[in-house]
């Protein structure tokens, strides 16, 4: 309207954003003889438009919602270059993160997921595995979830990926890489013995399902393939083992778990019993349980007789060998992305009377996907001495100390006696010597003679003799074997995992005069 | 003299000065005031460093001439997503998750009016690669592109759009097709594992709430989110209803849709015990009368809307669920899962998980009617 009022072209007032600014007050040359209801009629609606002004400001900074939007015009590129470089939506296609078998030709995205806890110890072995391994490294994409974690493992962790990531080869630097931290409150502790006492372990596999699944949960992402499950304290283990379990192209697949022990134990023993195969018994002892009561494999409390795949192994077999299971272990999982996506989980729960990794395996086969073990592809587990096993390995010290102290003793005895006695009894041997000599002489003189009339039938006699002497040992050797058992129980208690094995072995390699195993052939890869 | 005479005639100058002066204190002060938000955010984990990073979050795109840098080894400290009365105030991530077969757009003008800031806010979609589903695809495309390049305060954190090759026999959404009963085991196996693959791929370190959001929904209010977690409930179900045209009455009126909130019944633990292991109750069919007590059943519209019943089984249309049920690992059984199938499967299992579920039966939102 008021621009109407000059008709002389000129806009009046100044609008935001205007050009029009160069006329805020009349032109240089108006005349100055203006009517004063013009003047005061501006004057007004300058004041106006100011107040208008300072209104909207005032609105648009309180209320940000009325703002008008201007678009993305160059000036917003001034002012916020910084906001153009953000990204907000993603797009994904499943079908292209279903898992093949050459993952790594495909360039197939692996997660690897390692629940902590108190392990700083063992992170130097694993930064060791995870710098080996073949798999191309920029694929594999790590997450760890550190919980209720007393010792140095969060701070050593991180600095132990930040010196992974600075890797000046490109090739040698992983993945996404993210550390999760919550604490769950968990009582139990980790050390061996009361990580593996048998009342504890319902509950503490309970928990140590809900960390897994918090990890998961959270590191997942719509771009892997495959899941790749990773204890820390693993200490031998091909570099190639993601490739090697990822050929077989299953939906779930495990290795063998096994773990060196001292000579006197046995030299080596299998480790992770959570692998098998379900058996008859196992249902059977299932359907008489309460809804929460979970199974635990490799203890005498739950007697289920199922074929487990670390009892299978034989360290020449074909390391290619498949074997279907139920239930896997955690020590080392791969198993391909979709089975998780799907939701098949570690059950914090009893799931069919299973837990954590026992139940994971059975949810994926009711999920109908294919779970495999590989009965002679073995990782080796690090040996953590038990208190029992410190308490034996102390007492062996003693006695070997007290065997060679005695043996000293023994020795000087026998010295000093020498020393008192010497002149006398090496008379009495010369003398000796020579009485003999004559003896002997007469004896073969004669015998020579009699040998030849005798020879047939003795040689009969000695026969009869050696094999009833063998017979007698055999009879010997199983009374041994039978009382063994017997006599174990009052230390299969606190020590349950050893002894089994003791038994198991006891048959299998008495009988085979134990050809030295040689040392860990996979383990040398 | 010449001072006065300036002071007299001001040059016009000066004008343009103050006037440029003017538009760029303007511009200052208002997108001043966006950039400060966003660095603001950025102190609490609001953006990724790197492509590679939950996509619950946005992320910087790496510039094409930069060297590439290798991907930060990130901390998220789970211990701080919190779930709490006041999500808003506490600034807690909330995950809207919703399967889409078809697109409407009243769900979506419905979605973007939800008061729950937007900056909290992250979107979740999983489409099935179908002639339909391809549809859906574009349409939501549109939209989000619409959404996210509007003013920036009614964009969403971040968007994510899953597709997926579909293992459903069923190849026509049709309602009168999808609700045979024997169709309905394999239909909701196949709607389990698109939810659970949704579900685990989107959930991301920092998300506090897991919204499932039926595409189907296309009427709720636009507090929902402020409204179902003010109950602190682990799970939590408003009524789903649908509208229609009465011929009886000539008007519109609504009636009762979803049928998978209930309170078990001993009719159907008794039914359940007979069944084979691999079979499942069903709600809502003739043939298999459970007698249970039906959330939809339950509406009285003279009754409080802020009552709040405790339920065995609930549907996914419309859901708020603390994150942290889902961390646990409560998912969606694709199999029989005590003769439960799917959200009612759910339920179950996170019942084993030591987490309850609740319904609100006078809380509406309205189901599309077809």
């Amino acid at each position: 309207m008021h621009r109407h009022a000059y008709s002389n072209g000129q806009v009046a007032y100044p609008s935001v954003g205007g050009s029009g600014t160069f006329s805020i007050q009349p032109h240089k040359f108006q005349p100055r003889s203006q009517p004063g209801s013009l003047r005061r009629r501006r004057t007004l609606i300058q004041r106006i438009l100011l107040v208008g002004g300072l209104f909207f400001t005032a609105l648009f900074f309180f209320y940000p919602d009325l703002r008008p939007n201007l678009g993305s015009g160059p000036l917003s590129y001034l002012s916020s270059s910084d906001d153009a470089q953000l990204e907000t939506v993603r797009y994904y296609d499943l079908s292209n993160v279903q898992g093949t078998a050459r993952g790594w030709e495909r360039e197939e995205r692996i997660l690897l997921c390692a629940p902590l806890r108190d392990a700083s110890p063992h992170l130097d072995m694993f930064f060791g595995h995870l710098r080996n391994l073949t798999y191309p490294h920029n694929l594999i994409d790590l997450a760890f979830l550190v919980g209720d974690s007393k010792d140095n493992t969060l701070s050593k962790l991180h600095d132990k990926l930040e010196e992974l990531q600075a890797n000046p080869d490109p090739k040698q630097q992983f993945g996404e890489v993210s550390i999760m931290e919550k604490d769950f409150g968990q009582k139990v502790n980790q050390d061996v013995e009361s990580r593996h006492g048998f009342a504890a372990q319902a509950g503490r596999r309970k928990s140590m399902a809900q960390a897994r699944n918090w990890l998961l949960s959270a590191a997942l992402r719509p771009t892997h393939s495959w899941v790749y499950w990773r204890d820390v304290d693993v200490e031998t283990a091909p570099f190639t083992i993601l490739e090697d379990l990822m050929r077989h192209n299953k939906d779930v697949i495990v290795p063998n778990v096994w773990r060196p022990l001292p000579d006197w134990l046995g030299g080596e023993q299998p480790y992770d019993l959570n692998s098998w195969q379900e058996s008859e018994t196992a249902l059977a002892l299932a359907d008489t349980l309460d809804e929460d009561a979970v199974i635990v494999e490799g203890y005498a409390e739950y007697a289920t007789w199922r074929p487990h795949l670390a009892y299978l192994r034989d360290p020449y077999g074909d390391p290619d060998m498949e074997m279907e299971i139920d239930g896997v272990g955690g020590v080392s999982i791969l198993a391909k992305a979709k089975v998780f996506r799907q939701g098949a989980h570690f059950p914090a729960f009893s799931f069919e009377k299973h837990a954590e990794t026992e139940g994971f395996g059975k949810m994926a086969k009711r999920m109908k996907f294919s779970v495999v073990g590989l009965p002679h592809y073995t990782i080796w587990h690090l040996y953590e001495p038990s208190v029992d096993d410190i308490r034996h390995m102390e007492e062996m010290e003693k006695e070997r100390k007290a065997k060679e102290a005695e043996e000293a003793a023994k020795k000087e005895r026998l010295d000093k006696i020498k020393d008192q006695f010497d002149s006398k009894s090496s008379d009495w041997e010369k003398e000796k010597a020579e009485v003999q000599n004559l003896v002997q002489k007469a004896k073969s003189e004669e015998k020579e003679k009699e040998a030849e009339a005798k020879e047939g039938a003795k040689k009969e006699e000695v026969k009869k003799e050696e094999a009833k002497k063998e017979e007698a040992k055999k009879e010997e050797a199983k009374k041994e074997e039978a009382k063994k058992p017997g006599e174990q129980p009052k230390q299969a208690r606190n020590f349950q995992e050893p002894d089994e094995i003791h038994e198991v072995r006891g048959y299998d390699e008495k009988k085979k005069a134990e050809p030295k195993q040689p040392e860990n052939p996979d383990a040398v890869l | 003299m010449p001072t006065a005479r300036s002071l007299r005639r001001p040059n016009p100058i000066t004008f343009v000065l103050a006037g440029i002066l003017l538009i760029g204190f303007f511009i200052f002060f208002f997108s001043g005031n966006d950039a400060a938000s966003v660095s603001a955010g950025q102190g609490s984990g609001r953006t990724a460093a790197s492509v590679l990073s939950p996509p619950s979050l946005p992320f910087r795109k790496s510039k094409s001439n930069e060297p590439q840098k290798p991907p930060p080894v990130v901390h998220y400290y789970m211990n701080n997503a919190t779930q709490t009365r006041d999500p808003a105030g506490n600034q807690e991530k909330v995950l809207i998750l919703t399967p889409l077969a078809r697109f409407y757009q009243e769900y979506w003008d419905n979605l973007i009016k939800i008061t729950y800031p937007h900056d909290l806010i992250s979107l979740g979609y999983i489409i099935p690669k179908t002639k339909e589903g391809n549809a859906a695809y574009a349409a939501l495309q549109s939209q989000v592109t619409k959404t996210q390049s509007g003013p920036k305060n009614k964009r969403f954190a971040s968007v994510t759009i899953l597709r997926q090759d579909t293992e459903n026999p069923l190849q026509t959404q049709l309602e009168s097709e999808r609700h045979k009963m024997e169709n309905q085991k394999a239909r909701r196996a196949a709607m389990a594992k698109a939810r659970n693959s949704l579900l685990f791929t989107t959930l991301g370190p920092t998300t506090s709430w897991v919204m499932w959001l039926d595409a189907d929904i296309v009427e709720f209010p636009a507090t929902i989110i402020q409204d179902l977690a003010d109950y602190d409930a682990p799970i939590i179900a408003p009524n789903c209803f649908q509208r229609y045209y009465d011929e009886k009455k000539k008007a519109m009126d609504i009636r009762p849709y979803d049928y998978n909130n209930w309170i078990d019944s001993p009719t159907a633990k008794e039914l359940a015990a007979k069944m084979g292991k691999d079979d499942i109750l069903l709600e809502g069919y003739a043939e298999m009368p459970t007698y249970r007590s039906l959330m939809a059943m339950m509406y009285d519209q003279s009754a409080d809307r802020a009552t709040k019943v405790k339920l065995d089984g609930v549907g996914g249309a419309a859901l708020l669920v603390k994150a942290d049920v889902h961390r646990d690992g409560a998912m969606f059984p694709p199999f029989s899962f005590y003769h439960l199938i799917e959200t009612e499967g759910f339920a179950k299992m996170a019942h084993r998980l030591n987490w309850d579920s609740y319904g609100l039966p006078n809380y509406l939102v309205y189901h599309y009617n077809e």
